[in-house]
């Protein structure tokens, strides 16, 4: 792994905004708004938010692609506009998507080039290649041409150009995007290799399921506003007073009784007989578990929120909106 | 030094995948035959080189513009300068290696119109100085490198790029002299002409296949590297301020 000053706050960002102006005449957009994050050494860190709600502006400040309007960001104590070709040597960046790679070349034939970048000699580069190659499920069509791969496979040669470096800090965006689900869990086990390696990693995601299975805090992100960070467990704590009771072969009356009760959010009705209840006070769902139960109704089931339910609460369900 | 040399090998590899890259070099005979016909009809078989040459630099310059001019926007396009500029690697120097490739096949430009001459005129023009005309290709190389850096910066700032391409064409083939001496233009163009390296290589060329001795070899060369340096240094200075200016607008890549 790239050496570098053994600090224990891999990542440290304060005060950091960032505005775009595409014409003078343009209203500035904002695009971060001071954000506060201090990632420790280590650590893995989700990265959740909306399209459009500054996680990929996040990514390119820290990766230097880009410069921030304002505020401070450090990679290992390295300052990402006054000492970035120090913060180049410690980081590994994978942008999601299509977009990225020589398509005309092969696999093989981009990480090569891309291991030129950092510096490596040919014998080193050969070696480091064929291995991340195999890391990555890569191996076999090590000699294609990356046009002829799916998605799934882009993407793991994002990943594998990304490590090329031997990065400290490796920032993944949108890194599963395109990955069918056993490449998916292939990816959150190689994750967790990572982290036993020491590295310290930020991803962005959509996936709730994902951040709450490779993430030790996740950072919700929106409108350019960090929300909060929290392990993703803690945050699903958060919601416990806005649970969901499932029941079968309920009435009208009766759902009409339960949307009379205190602490209930909403009664919905799905298919003859099915209805949703939602709370959002604390000893509502005893509430409604005992008039369901009173009624004979005798299938029922409740559910904690996951971390999708929590994004909803915390963010707002405001549809494709992009702000 | 490696890593100009990778990406010289990487730019070789690209190219090798991307043959319409090289498409001046296939439409290329062509110039050289409705020149060379000109020449032919009007019996002047001493103007050959003229046609030749001519041609050849048409090509190099072709190539120039539309390869190594595109080279740091086509990765904008292509999503990977972000990827490269996270890089602890300048990027100046990955498009020095590169522009250097592109370049040196473009000489071969030169090559292919005397064949085109020859295999269809059957007229073969003799290179009479070999030395001169060596060491005039590797400075014409140098310089016409340098240059391509400011274009491969300036194309970036440009909104749009093709319009300057398509613009700077025929104007520099007039200016430096491709086809007609710099001393036969306009008087007030000629000082215009004389800080565009393609006039001096361009005429120490010509002067090569001709039987007469070739005169002040060494200031003539000395230009062409002088002009060359001076277009490379341009060139490393602009790709650094063009590189702040897309980070600081957020442009480094299209979305």
């Amino acid at each position: 792994m790239s050496t570098g000053e053994n600090v224990a706050e891999a990542v440290e960002i304060e005060q950091l905004s960032r505005t775009y102006q595409r014409k003078r005449d343009e209203q500035p957009r904002l695009a971060l708004d001071h954000v506060e994050l201090r990632i420790q050494s280590g650590e893995v860190h989700g990265l959740l938010g909306p399209n459009g709600a500054g996680k990929t502006t996040l990514c390119k400040i820290l990766s230097t692609v880009l410069l921030p309007t304002s505020g401070t960001v450090r990679v290992a104590g390295h300052d990402v506009v006054t000492e970035t070709d120090a913060v180049r040597r410690l980081i590994g960046i994978a942008f999601g998507g299509e977009r990225g790679l020589y398509t005309r070349l092969t696999a093989r034939q981009n990480l090569m080039y891309w291991s030129a970048l950092y510096r490596q000699s040919s014998r080193e580069a050969r070696t480091r290649v064929g291995s991340l190659l195999h890391r990555v499920g890569l191996a076999d069509r090590a000699d294609e041409r990356v046009e002829t791969f799916s998605r799934g496979m882009k993407q793991r040669l994002h990943l594998a150009r990304a490590l090329v470096g031997d990065p400290r800090v490796l920032i993944l965006d949108e890194p599963t995007v395109g990955m069918d689900p056993v490449a998916a869990r292939d990816f959150r086990v190689l994750v967790g290799e990572l982290r036993t390696e020491g590295r310290t990693i930020l991803i962005t995601t959509h996936d709730m399921a994902e951040a709450e299975a490779v993430c030790d805090r996740v950072s919700l992100i929106d409108g350019g506003r960090l929300v909060a960070t929290e392990d993703p467990r803690t945050i699903g704590r958060w919601l416990s007073a806005y649970e969901r009771i499932t029941a079968e072969v309920v009435g009208s009356d009766l759902a009409d009784r339960l949307q009379q009760l205190p602490g209930v959010a909403a009664v919905r009705t799905e298919g003859p007989g099915r209805v949703i209840v939602e709370t959002d006070a604390e000893g509502a769902c005893a509430e409604v578990l005992r008039v369901l139960v009173g009624a004979g109704v005798t299938s029922i089931s409740t559910g904690r929120p996951t971390l999708e339910d929590v994004y909803l609460k915390v963010v707002g369900d405001r549809g494709l909106v992009v702000r | 030094m490696r890593l100009f040399w990778a990406s010289a090998r990487f730019q070789a590899l690209k190219l090798r995948h991307s043959l319409d890259d090289l498409m001046v070099l296939v439409t290329l005979p062509l110039f050289t035959i409705a020149f060379m016909a000109i020449v032919t009809e009007a019996g002047r078989f001493d103007l050959a080189p003229y046609a030749v040459v001519g041609t050849g630099i048409m090509a190099i310059w072709s190539i120039a513009l539309f390869v190594s001019g595109e080279i740091i926007d086509s990765e904008r396009w292509n999503g990977t300068l972000d990827a490269t500029v996270a890089a602890p690697a300048s990027l100046a120097t990955i498009v020095l290696g590169r522009i250097a490739v592109v370049t040196l096949i473009s000489l071969f430009g030169l090559a292919e119109s005397a064949f085109a001459a020859w295999a269809v005129f059957g007229v073969w023009v003799q290179v009479h100085h070999v030395g001169v005309f060596l060491l005039t290709l590797a400075c014409t190389f140098f310089a016409m490198v340098g240059t391509a850096m400011i274009m491969s910066g300036f194309f970036v700032l440009a909104r749009s790029a093709v319009q300057f391409q398509n613009s700077m064409s025929y104007p520099f083939y007039v200016l430096g002299g491709v086809f007609v001496p710099v001393a036969v233009l306009p008087g007030w163009l000629q000082p215009v002409s004389k800080v565009v390296f393609l006039s001096w290589a361009a005429d120490l060329l010509r002067d090569c296949l001709q039987p007469a001795p070739v005169t002040q070899v060494l200031l003539r060369l000395g230009i062409i590297l002088l002009l060359g340096a001076v277009a490379m240094a341009i060139g490393y200075v602009l790709i650094r301020r063009v590189l702040h200016r897309v980070r600081h607008q957020g442009t480094v890549s299209f979305t």
